[in-house]
């Protein structure tokens, strides 16, 4: 039996004593198709069946806000693969914010987080928003009194962190648990591709091979198994860059304009595209790439033609491209019980 | 007894004594801590440098080099495998091993890496493959790291993994506009395009129980020529199905390599 002594902020007659059964949580048993490469998961950080349950909570759950009406997922919805479907998402008091929220895939696998990536890891990624006055606009220490005096929270955060008192560190590190349960890995992609199972119509087999080589070369960012290299890259989006993107970050004007490349599962679910999101329409990213390249100083080494704007696909190429990338879709990730939300 | 049966006797007496001394003296070093040393293997410690004109490679616009067709360059990146490291001693027999190593100007930890429990005696050569080896250059040859994932090659028809990715700009001089470069080697067609490189030791490694460090050097401009001035413009940007522009860079490259220092650690 351990005693579990909790700080009473109200009388003379000290602090309460709480039994608690043992701290013995039940590792979790992350499964994910073979073809994805390992995901490496920080040894302060373990998988653990409570610690996931908990950040699945932690994520759906409005507290975390500074008038408890917004969650994570007030953003970043399952339906759009854990994106918003508006170009800005928007925060408790109605700002508005300058980037379009990224969905939430595959994220395991993503070293750095945000537009300039500017967290390493989920852990720190879920340390924003709750602080950020656009978005929660709450404070840690405000939130964790809140989960202090919650009916449940004290013993679900023992029992997936065994510490005596809730900490914002054991709060972030849930969250980015559940996150990594977020996998995709089961599109009609993967099913033709890597298990062989079925095949592409002609304009999808089309459009695979404007992907996969330099006539569409978008291979060369968004390639491998998770559709990302996980580097950052100008894509010709500007002449003029008002958002500095990675440069942000680095402090470094060779950054200048360079975003994260974003993961493609599910793509076609997650408009609006790019950090702003200022095309509405795969169609119009696909017209992007194809004519409407600008050239700024830093733009990719790896942009192709630009000098002509771009790699000139003819409309059947761009319609073929485009049958490829729906393919890419994974309704079963969207319709995972586990990922949906606990209160529901 | 008589005179000379008694010197006999005596001789006799102080050749076992001799003899004894001997086996004596023979027992003693024999018991000593000394043993006889049977040469053991030690670590070889290699490190990649790259370099334009004689200087280290620098990344980024501020530095430009010119191209032996008169193509100002400047270099954004350079990543590439090496494998198959082969340690050649005098006498025609070598160590092979089957390391795969990722280089990434850039990446510190990417510089160097260690071979270890390479077999004791002296070696004067090395060899190695700038690339993959066909039976490693195959989907899934290589583990699925992030690294390797980013060196896919995904090209319809081929197989396994870029073997170099080097990129940067040029000016054009003929349309007046900065291009980008992107030579990018592999596989392709079924043509392996590897390279194969030797280099004699400028001193002789020699192993046992030790290590030892060997910087090798990759000079980018002999990319660009010896035996053939590369044009970017010629090839355009887009050669990784080309196989001309592949066969260009491979017989290029089986001179980029020099070795820059060989000393035990």
């Amino acid at each position: 039996m351990i005693v579990l002594f909790v700080g009473s902020s109200c009388d003379d007659e000290g602090p309460m004593v709480i039994d608690l059964p043992d701290y013995d949580p039940t590792p979790y048993n992350l499964a994910y198709p073979e073809y994805l490469p390992i995901m490496e998961i920080p040894e302060d950080n373990p998988m653990t069946e409570e610690g996931v349950a908990l950040g699945r909570r932690l994520f759906y759950d409005p507290i975390l806000s500074a008038d408890s009406t917004l969650s994570c997922a007030g953003c970043h919805k399952i339906e759009y693969s854990f994106t918003d479907e508006r170009q800005f998402s928007v925060g408790i008091d109605g700002s508005e914010g300058t980037r379009q929220a990224m969905h939430i895939v595959n994220i395991g696998w993503m070293p750095d987080l945000f537009w300039d990536g500017r967290s390493q890891g989920a852990e720190a990624q879920a340390l924003e928003p709750v602080e950020n006055p656009i978005e929660m606009m709450d404070t840690w220490p405000n939130v964790i009194n809140k989960l202090k005096a919650h009916q449940e929270y004290p013993e679900l955060f023992y029992a997936a962190f065994g510490e005596e008192e809730i900490t914002k560190e054991q709060a972030v590190k849930a969250i980015a648990q559940f996150e990594r349960t977020l996998i995709s890995g089961n599109s009609r992609y993967d099913a033709i591709v890597e298990r062989n199972e079925g095949f592409f119509t002609d304009a999808e087999q089309e459009g695979f091979e404007i992907f996969n080589t330099e006539r569409g070369d978008c291979f060369h960012c968004h390639g491998g198994i998770l559709f990302t290299d996980n580097l950052f890259h100008n894509n010709g989006l500007d002449a003029v860059f008002s958002d500095l993107g990675l440069e942000d970050v680095t402090g470094d004007p060779l950054d200048r304009g360079l975003f994260k490349t974003p993961g493609l599962r599910n793509i076609e679910l997650t408009a609006p595209y790019m950090h702003d999101g200022r095309f509405q329409t795969l169609e119009e990213v696909i017209d992007h790439y194809s004519e409407g390249l600008v050239h700024s100083e830093t733009i990719d080494p790896l942009m192709k033609q630009i000098a002509q704007g771009g790699i000139q696909l003819t409309q059947q190429e761009k319609n073929s491209l485009l049958a490829f990338l729906k393919t890419l879709t994974d309704t079963s990730f969207i319709n995972n019980e586990a990922f949906k939300n606990p209160f529901e | 007894m008589d005179y000379f049966s008694k010197k006999t006797q005596k001789h006799k007496k102080m050749k076992k004594l001799l003899g004894l001394s001997v086996l004596v003296i023979l027992l003693m070093t024999a018991c000593d801590d000394e043993e006889p040393v049977v040469p053991e293997p030690g670590d070889i410690k290699l490190t990649l440098l790259h370099s334009v004109d004689d200087q280290n490679l620098q990344i980024g616009e501020e530095r430009i080099y010119m191209s032996p067709v008169g193509h100002p360059f400047s270099v954004s990146r350079l990543k590439y495998y090496v494998s198959n490291f082969s340690f050649h001693k005098n006498d025609g027999s070598k160590y092979d091993t089957d390391i795969v190593h990722y280089r990434e100007e850039g990446i510190e930890d990417t510089k160097s890496f260690i071979l270890e429990k390479v077999p004791s005696g002296e070696y004067d050569k090395i060899s190695f493959i700038y690339g993959l080896d066909e039976a490693t250059n195959v989907d899934g040859g290589l583990e699925n790291t992030l690294t390797n994932q980013n060196m896919i090659w995904p090209i319809p028809g081929d197989q396994g993994y870029h073997y170099m990715k080097f990129e940067g700009r040029y000016d054009s001089l003929s349309t007046g506009v900065i291009l980008n470069f992107n030579l990018h080697t592999g596989a392709t067609q079924n043509n392996q395009n590897y390279v194969e490189i030797t280099l004699d030791l400028p001193n002789k490694v020699i192993i046992d129980n030790n290590t030892w460090e060997i910087d090798l050097v990759m000079d980018m401009m002999e990319w660009l020529q010896n035996p053939t001035d590369y044009d970017f413009a010629e090839f355009g940007q887009a050669i990784m199905m080309n196989q001309n522009a592949q066969e260009v860079l491979k017989a290029n490259g089986t001179d980029v390599w020099s070795v820059d220092r060989v000393a035990q650690q």
